[in-house]
């Protein structure tokens, strides 16, 4: 039941989340780069809830990220709606495997898988719309493209901690926490 | 939990990412579109808050100020109207000259003003968010401008939105030529630039072109997408390749201030 209502408050939160970074504007000293907060809440549901659950948030986090993000060029999109999902899939393996050492108290990884997902999400990203404009404009790659990468990365290091301490404090209070780590 | 249950989760995700890879365009754009739906509560009431947020900037300005303002606006509006009475008959006047010479009968376009929404919402992508959507006439690729040149196209469109790419986007193709010359193109955006000074390339021109900067690059109206006689952006610099010329051009529309558009949702 925790699991459930975690996972649903984690999709919620994300939504609000999407709608919230279309106004943050780009950060201009680092070439540009977003701010992409949804690895952080991503990573934490992962760390905590069970396996299924897991399943559950890749799905409803992946498929929301990829509707914020598709680009439908003529008739077809140049990343094909699911591969959101399939990545945050694959961060979601590596955090279950990392899960009971998130419940011994290990919240150090939360932080640092936070912002290997966030450097991660536009490598992807950019690695697959290069494959694609293969023919138009070849290979490409600059700074820019560098600090764009690892912005959102570099954000989410700082940003992690406070929400991970943030959450789990309020958790304890309501008992939710504490019953995690007997697990 | 059981492991039939793990293992029945496991093959519904499955079943379902491989149905979703499958999707088409079309049906990807459907999705999109709904999800935007959802979305459009939520991003008008930011842009209202931002506005907001923004006007309090400005400052309150006093009644004598208001009243000039408006004198001001009212006198604007009247010669506008004038202008355009003129513009007006000197296009009937045209359609029949048009018509004497056998022509296609040119006609003004209908334009619906709409408002960005938000901006930049992505890191490869240039788009913007507008307020007008498929129940205000706008279409998927329908050509966004404002009253000095080409925005861009829409690729989604919602009920009350839609999302616009750039011509600052490498995706958004248009055929175009530079004035005074006979040099056509194709212009494009960049893969990666910096938001502050974009700047578009225009491809596939002869390598003796020679473009001189300042020279003005207008869309040719070949395709579907965007009509003939738009200003593009103005030559910025020429550079021979080894089959072709290639010139690097300054969008005309000041992407960073841009608040208010026009989408053209037909013909008058």
């Amino acid at each position: 039941m925790r699991d459930a209502v975690l996972v649903l408050g984690l999709l919620v939160g994300t939504f609000f989340l999407l709608v919230i970074q279309e106004f943050i504007p780009p950060m201009e000293f680092l070439s540009g780069a977003r701010v992409n907060l949804v690895p952080i809440l991503f990573c934490f549901g992962a760390l905590i809830v069970a396996f299924p659950w897991m399943l559950g948030l890749t799905v409803g986090i992946g498929l929301m990220v990829d509707l914020a993000s598709l680009q439908v060029v003529g008739d077809s999109a140049e990343i094909a709606l699911g591969w959101g999902i399939i990545f945050y899939l694959l961060i979601g393996l590596v955090c279950q495997g990392l899960r009971p050492l998130v419940l011994r108290g290990h919240w150090e990884l939360h932080t640092l898988m936070s912002a290997l997902t966030a450097i991660l999400y536009p490598t992807l990203q950019f690695a697959m719309i290069t494959l694609r404009r293969m023919e138009d404009g070849g290979l490409y790659y600059s700074d820019v493209v560098t600090w764009r990468i690892l912005g959102p990365g570099i954000l989410a290091l700082f940003i992690a901690p406070i929400f991970w301490f943030g959450v789990t404090l309020s958790m304890s209070r309501h008992g939710g926490f504490q019953r995690v780590r007997e697990v | 939990m059981k492991k039939v249950n793990i293992v029945l989760a496991v093959v519904v995700a499955t079943l379902g990412l491989g149905l979703m890879l499958l999707l088409s365009g079309g049906a990807m754009r459907g999705a999109q579109s709904g999800f935007l739906s959802w979305l459009s509560p939520f991003l008008k009431g930011g842009a209202a808050v931002q506005q907001g947020i923004g006007a309090m900037g400005q400052g309150l300005k006093t009644l004598d100020q208001l009243e000039a303002d408006n004198r001001r606006l009212t006198t604007e509006n009247m010669e506008l109207r004038a202008s355009n009475q003129i513009l007006r008959d000197m296009e009937v006047e045209n359609n029949r000259l048009r018509a004497a010479v056998d022509f296609r009968e040119r006609s003004m376009f209908r334009l619906i003003a709409a408002r960005v929404i938000t901006r930049d919402a992505s890191t490869w992508w240039n788009t913007i968010k507008i307020n007008r959507g498929f129940e205000d006439g706008v279409e998927a690729e329908s050509t966004v401008i404002t009253d000095i040149g080409i925005v861009g196209k829409t690729t989604t469109v919602s009920k009350n939105e839609a999302i616009v790419m750039l011509i600052t986007d490498e995706n958004c193709k248009i055929g175009a030529y530079a004035e005074g010359s006979r040099e056509k193109g194709i212009v494009s955006g960049m893969r990666v630039q910096n938001a502050q000074e974009p700047e578009l390339q225009m491809n596939f021109l002869s390598k003796n072109a020679n473009l001189q900067p300042g020279q003005k690059v207008y869309s040719q109206g070949v395709g579907a997408v965007f009509p003939s006689g738009l200003l593009v952006g103005t030559v910025k610099s020429f550079r021979q390749r080894e089959l072709d010329g290639q010139a690097i051009l300054t969008p005309a529309v000041d992407f960073s201030t841009l608040s208010d558009a026009f989408v053209i949702v037909g013909e008058k």
